[in-house]
């Protein structure tokens, strides 16, 4: 009993002696590395716990609150100076939701279908946006379904509103995914960048719908400027909408 | 008996009948379904001309014409735009298809399928694209010419890549259901 124990004891380390020899390598390679491959595990096994991404996560969030109160006081804001005005006022009372069950969005036909239609109470000229902002306008209802056209549609024209040089322009759908901003003034100081919303004076649409950003300017034309304009509610991923009921 | 067969034979009759109509409600329902995975730059390929190739191959010119404007009708139904119309496309491709001949070789059958769908695309998108520069003459109608022109390339690519394939089952197809028929 006792022998064989001893024997056990022994020898182990002769019939393992290429493990050691892979621990001394692996451990020469540490070495030579300055622990680089110590310092990366950690990196990753850190990572969970840093400090800085969770006060980011604290900062973002209280940002976020504060537009959020920032919003509905202008919200609030607006509607008084509205009334003051005697403008007509859009109330949220009124929005239908709809899902997108057809989409050409690409090719000559810029359209999408969406699953409320006129048993809903959805109306031709019914406004449509979605997360970004303005997307279309029904041109067409069925009883349960009811046609968009884009803004990207070349027979949609818009009347647009770009709120730093102050001034009305037409947004004109090209059959691409960049609708052309037509300014009809040469001296207008428009810049990319620029953001790009419905018209206080368009007959079509609410005003203060945000439309898009100004992507790249053409003034080669004489009388004119043209601007491409960069959507910010995406038509191609969109899944939800909201139709919005607003007389104007 | 004779009465049990005969309905059997009107059925039979009547389902081969179908086999081609079908296919031909399909079209508008692909043509909204436009599924963006098979898509090329955002563009689809130009699904009626699949089934309207074979149909007037084996019907004819005249058939082809007048199921190019139904085809027409039904997909400018769907589409918004009240001032365009796919109509013209859709009636000369349908009277051109109908002249073609069979080839012998399949092979090569297969691939003319392609080109003769590529250019019927070509075509279409080449007349519709025309009714838009038409329309907008008066504004810059110089800003729609790029998108245009890469909308009829990416087609006419997707059209004549797809046709071989699928013109040649639907031929077979209504090969079959004539075959019946007769």
């Amino acid at each position: 009993m006792l022998g064989i124990r001893r024997i056990s004891t022994n020898r182990w380390y002769k019939k393992k002696n290429w493990i050691l020899f892979a621990i001394f390598l692996f451990l020469v390679f540490v070495r030579i590395s300055k622990g680089s491959f110590y310092k990366d595990l950690y990196y990753f096994i850190s990572k969970p716990f840093w400090p800085g991404q969770f006060q980011k996560e604290i900062v973002l969030e209280s940002i976020d609150q504060e537009y959020l109160i920032k919003l509905n006081l202008l919200k609030k804001d607006n509607l008084r100076l509205r009334q003051i005005l005697s403008l007509q006022e859009s109330s949220n009372n009124q929005n239908i939701s709809a899902v997108v069950i057809s989409r050409k969005t690409g090719s000559w036909w810029r359209q999408i279908i969406l699953n409320k239609g006129s048993k809903d109470g959805v109306e031709i000229g019914n406004i449509v946006i979605g997360p970004g902002g303005l997307l279309g306008r029904v041109k067409d209802t069925s009883l349960f379904t009811s046609s968009v056209t884009l803004v990207t549609s070349p027979e949609s024209k818009l009347g647009v509103w770009v709120d730093r040089i102050q001034i009305n322009g037409l947004l004109v759908g090209l059959g691409d995914d960049y609708p052309s901003l037509i300014l009809y003034s040469k001296d207008a100081d428009i810049k990319v960048g620029d953001f790009v919303s419905s018209s206080p004076a368009s007959t079509l649409l609410p005003s203060n719908i945000p439309i898009g950003i100004v992507q790249s300017i053409d003034e080669t034309l004489k009388s004119k400027k043209t601007a491409k304009i960069s959507l910010l509610a995406k038509p191609h991923v969109i899944d939800w909408v909201q139709i919005l009921k607003v007389n104007i | 008996m004779g009465a049990n067969f005969e309905s059997k034979y009107l059925m039979n009759k009547f389902f081969s009948k179908k086999l081609s109509i079908i296919s031909f409600i399909f079209i508008p329902i692909i043509f909204l379904w436009h599924p963006n995975w098979l898509g090329f730059l955002g563009v689809q390929p130009y699904w009626p001309l699949f089934w309207l190739l074979p149909w007037s191959m084996i019907n004819g010119s005249i058939n082809g014409l007048i199921f190019g404007l139904f085809l027409g009708l039904i997909l400018d139904s769907l589409t918004l735009d009240d001032s365009f119309t796919q109509i013209p496309g859709l009636i000369f491709c349908g009277f051109l298809f109908g002249r073609i001949k069979f080839h012998r070789d399949i092979l090569v059958g297969h691939f003319r399928y392609g080109l003769i769908c590529s250019f019927g695309s070509f075509l279409c998108g080449s007349l519709y694209f025309l009714q838009i520069l038409v329309r907008n003459f008066s504004d810059s109608n110089f800003l729609i010419l790029i998108p245009s022109l890469k909308n009829i390339l990416a087609e006419v690519f997707l059209t004549g890549f797809f046709a071989p394939f699928i013109c040649s089952q639907l031929l077979r197809m209504f090969k079959f259901s004539r075959r019946k028929l007769q």
